[in-house]
């Protein structure tokens, strides 16, 4: 048992943790992040990569839409290399009716948010792809953003200002006497260590996993409303802009470029539990007809990958919970002192990526009013670590950096340009770590051959540089590959079903992968708990206990 | 026009093209890719793993065909598909080295000891071999001699020591690819310098691994080596590109030229004529405008979903993409293949249905449409038949080249059914 102490725990690694954590640390507090699996690994990785300009909410939220716009601005400035400034566009796509776009363009006036209209033949210039029927179009400030880079570079601003993180850490129990909180217990899921954090406020940042930390403090259940949605990477960037149907919100509206892919999303589907998202073939089906919509012939071009992810939402009776896109996007905060006579403990829902940092602002603002104490929000004013070049992410960044010192390092993963270098600075950095944790950082495996180069290769670099031995390097390839496999196989056809069958000669055939003594068990599963969360006696056996499938997000 | 075009530059076209060259045929050999050899390990395989693993791959054929219906092998005979290896063995005598009724095993990469009926010459350990130095190249990426060293020690039996050598192919390179070294160690100053630094680095091991980049062109590197060294040498297998495939190709190319087929690279056949139930011509596409070849039969060895000459559509249909032939789940079967929600799983691990997909043929390697023919002129050959997961059990080339013999043996009876010929078969 370890004993640590802070002012704060900051409970889930997401944007919204990560965040919160950086604006307690930024205040002078001490503050712990604890996390059941890597940073930015559940919904803030499985999204698609959209930082919202606040188009997409003139017509239905004009506050949302105002703080997308702010934020925007914001998160580009501080962390310029999560960011890519591609612009956006709003189209009428000839199934959609013009007359939404003079809602969308007095919308826009009213919340404040940039919007241009342009001709089509402007917009088909600028992307010619597009469905050249589009009725009408509109400029916008959308751009996209990586959600690990995001989550890393704040977490190393967090840092600076003297933050902790423990990542793959589960917490087991939330500690309370006299009706405050006053600690939290959580297990090593790696060594199996325990670990007791004694502090005085606890911030369950746990997003769609924020009802089972409430139950662990013994509060009465929240309700949190997992939205399913469903996406699929493209193999290449069919557009170079953000493109946005404009239309009400609804499934598959939205194809964003992102590094060298383009994502289409989303679907909407409201489930019970968010360990186990489900990535049925006909949300896919659904994806690659709205693909068609927006770019004519998208069912021919190359689909790489697909994953979903779960919204957080906390539940709302003034909507049907079966509808969960039109619940508020606005994040809602609850406060466990009136609700469940306990201090010390808040939690947050809802939200969008794109405002992390200002609803991190709000749940400090909301501790400090029940604190009494009163320290400035600066985290709009810092500039993350890793941003000092200043400038924001470019598609062809890894191409320049690799031309640069093509003859100090070779290049392991060519899909994504990375290099030995990058590789063994991560090692050093994060020793014990899995092959899923090296790709949300270097996107290892992410690109055209989903693995099949590159994967056999890390395992042997990570061998030789005695951060794995060699049965847990094994493990560790075989266990990326079948991760790789859950989000390949809902929608594999076309050039990937020709990839997949050519990884399967170099790894089965020729290298014989399956013939090659490994150790199971070579990562802990992280949705299976060692010891069940306490939870109020009418819930018992129904704690979900489902097995860990994780790196369906591309 | 020639007797017979075979459209496919890889195990099995190669074999087709060489058989019918060999009996007098004049054969048009129409390649789009390099073939499909250099994709994987350059040696034959018959069956490896049924799925445990097999040492004499030619006494458990029956009986693993027996539980496996629908697949190429139970078109053949063991004695037939032996033959047959043992034909293609001895086109390249210098080269291949057969199994002698049992399965080698060959070390790759990653450490298996990989079996396999025929290695080449470079790839071969002497029996007594009891302790391995296992030698990377600080400058390729794709073999690390701690991690192969480590599991070999487990799956071979040998005792294993890992090398690094630091011999890049270009001076300042650090990224050298196994096709730089290949290329570069068929250069006999290249080559000396090699044995040189390798004599230097190694401790007093019976043998010396090393990554299959023993040489393109020139199949002595490795005994140049290995007498430079005093000791075995030997090449483990490596990803793709693959230099002992790339080896084999050359090798059987030459072997076809040498034997007057006329071999058409880089352009892709794309459609087809035909009249009466036959095939006519081939549609070329070439520069300027696409050409139709013409002859009398055709043997199609276009590969398998790897090659494209198998796919599936976004909306889950599976189609064979030049001729449009009707499809089976395996020999025997015909048709139409499951849902493709049946045919692809989520279990990385399980043989996905959708690899066992592909043409069902008669005993004359023509496929079928339930029991008849579809043409009475073509013939298949090689990844493109149903029935087999050949990456797991490690039987594709065994198959191309039953089947590549079965082929051409078809098209030369039937043509000394009309004509008799002057030369014998062999």
């Amino acid at each position: 048992m370890k004993n640590l102490s802070a002012d704060i725990v900051v409970i889930g690694g997401g944007s919204t943790g990560v965040g919160v954590l950086r604006d307690c640390a930024m205040r002078g507090y001490s503050a712990i992040l604890v996390e059941r699996a890597d940073l930015a690994q559940g919904t803030s990785a499985r999204f698609h990569g959209l930082l919202h300009s606040g188009g997409r909410y003139v017509v239905s939220d004009h506050e949302s839409a105002r703080e997308c716009a702010e934020e925007n601005a914001i998160v580009s400035r501080i962390q310029p290399q999560a960011v890519e400034l591609t612009g956006g566009l709003f189209v009428v796509t000839p199934q959609d009716d013009p007359a939404f776009g003079d809602k969308f363009l007095a919308g826009a006036q009213s919340a404040g948010v940039w919007v241009e209209e342009i001709t089509p033949g402007t917009a088909l210039r600028q992307e010619p792809r597009l469905n050249p029927g589009i009725t009408r179009a509109f400029r916008v400030k959308d751009g996209t953003v990586d959600g690990w880079q995001l989550a890393w570079s704040a977490i190393a601003s967090a840092k600076e200002h003297g933050a902790q993180v423990l990542t793959y850490h589960r917490v087991t129990q939330i500690h309370s006497a006299d009706g405050a909180v006053n600690g939290v217990s959580a297990t090593d899921l790696r060594t199996g260590e325990d670990v007791r954090i004694a502090c005085s406020f606890v911030l369950n940042c746990a997003g769609p996993w924020a009802g089972d930390i409430a139950r662990a403090a013994g509060c009465s259940p929240v309700e949190v409303v997992p939205g399913r949605g469903v996406m699929v990477a493209m193999a290449h960037r069919l557009v170079n802009t953000v493109v946005n149907r404009c239309i009400v919100p609804a499934d598959g509206d939205i194809l964003v470029p992102v590094h060298t892919v383009c994502v289409i999303g989303t679907t909407d589907h409201k489930v019970s539990d968010p360990d186990h998202l489900e990535i049925p073939r006909n949300e896919v089906q659904q994806m690659l007809d709205a693909g068609e919509v927006l770019i004519p012939g998208f069912r021919q071009a190359r689909a790489l990958h697909a994953w979903a992810g779960a919204r957080p939402l906390i539940k709302d009776d003034r909507v049907s919970a079966s509808d969960t896109r039109h619940m508020s996007r606005g994040m809602a905060i609850i406060d466990h002192s009136g609700r469940d006579s306990l201090r010390g403990l808040l939690t947050i829902g809802g939200g969008k990526l794109t405002t992390y940092r200002l609803m991190a602002q709000h749940m400090v603002d909301f501790m400090e009013e029940q604190t009494g104490n009163v320290h400035p929000c600066t985290t709009a004013d810092e500039m993350c670590p890793g941003g000092e070049k200043g400038h924001n992410y470019l598609i062809t960044h890894r191409l320049k950096d690799r031309e640069a010192d093509r003859l100090e390092s070779p290049i392991i993963c060519e899909c994504e340009l990375m290099n030995r270098k990058m590789f063994t600075d991560l090692l050093k950095a994060q020793p014990n770590s899995s092959m899923d944790d090296w790709r949300r950082q270097l996107r290892i495996g992410m690109g055209p051959c989903q693995g099949g180069f590159c994967s056999a290769r890390v395992a042997g670099i990570a061998h030789e540089e005695s951060a794995v031995d060699a049965d847990r390097a094994t493990g560790l390839l075989k266990l990326f590959l079948e991760h790789r496999w859950i989000g390949l196989w809902p929608l594999l056809h076309g050039d990937q079903v020709r990839q997949a069958a050519l990884d399967q000669w170099m790894l089965h055939g020729t290298l014989d992968l399956d013939h090659v003594p490994s150790s199971k068990g070579v990562e802990p599963e992280v949705t299976k708990p060692k010891e069940p969360l306490v939870v109020p006696a009418s819930d018992e056996g129904k704690k979900s206990t489902t097995e860990v499938k994780e790196g369906n997000n591309d | 026009m020639t007797d017979t075009i075979v459209i496919g530059g890889g195990l099995a076209g190669l074999a087709a093209a060489i058989r019918l060259a060999q009996a007098g045929q004049s054969v048009t050999l129409l390649q789009y890719g390099v073939g499909g050899l250099q994709l994987g390990q350059g040696t034959v395989d018959v069956l490896g793993y049924a799925p445990e693993l097999v040492s004499d791959p030619f006494a458990g054929l029956d009986a693993y065909v027996g539980g496996h219906k629908g697949h190429p092998y139970s078109l053949f005979s063991p004695d037939e598909i032996k033959a047959s290896v043992d034909w293609f063995a001895g086109l390249l005598p210098d080269l291949l080295v057969p199994g002698d009724g049992q399965n080698h095993r060959v070390p790759t990469a990653l450490g298996a000891m990989r079996p396999t009926y025929i290695v080449q010459s470079s790839m071969h350990v002497p029996a007594d071999v009891t302790s391995v130095a296992i030698v990377g190249l600080r400058q390729l990426k794709d073999f690390y001699p701690k991690m192969c060293a480590e599991n070999l020690a487990k799956t071979s039996g040998w005792a294993t020591s890992p090398y690094w050598l630091d011999f890049p192919a270009r001076a300042g390179g650090v990224d050298s690819t196994a096709t730089s070294y290949a290329t570069d160690l068929d250069d006999p100053d290249t080559l000396a310098r090699f044995a040189a630094a390798l004599k230097k680095a190694i401790g007093n091991e019976d043998a010396v691994g090393l990554p299959a980049i023993l040489g393109l062109r020139n199949p002595q590197v490795w005994s140049v080596l290995a007498e430079a060294v005093g000791k075995p040498v030997f090449e483990i297998h490596l990803g793709p590109p693959g230099i002992p495939g790339m080896r084999l190709t050359h090798e059987l190319t030459q072997e076809a030229l040498r034997l007057g087929v006329r071999v058409i690279l880089g352009s892709k056949v794309i459609g087809f004529e035909s009249e009466g139930g036959r095939i006519s011509g081939v549609l070329h596409q070439q520069a300027g405008r696409d050409k139709v070849y013409k002859a009398d039969n055709f043997v199609y060895a276009g590969g398998g979903f790897e090659s494209g000459s198998l796919a599936m559509d976004s909306y889950g249909v599976v189609t064979e993409t030049l001729f449009g032939l009707p499809l089976a789940m395996g020999q025997g079967d015909s048709g139409p293949l499951p849902s493709h929600e049946d045919l692809i799983t989520g279990d990385y691990w399980a043989d996905q249905g959708l690899f066992l997909a592909g043409l069902a043929v008669d005993s004359a390697m023509k496929p079928l449409d339930g029991k008849t023919a579809v043409y009475d002129n073509l013939h298949v050959a090689g990844g493109i038949l149903a029935g087999a997961i050949r990456w797991s059990e490690k039987s594709g080339d065994g198959i191309a080249i039953a089947s590549a013999v079965r082929a051409a043996d078809a098209i030369l009876d039937a043509q000394s059914a009309k004509q008799p010929r002057n030369e014998g078969k062999e």
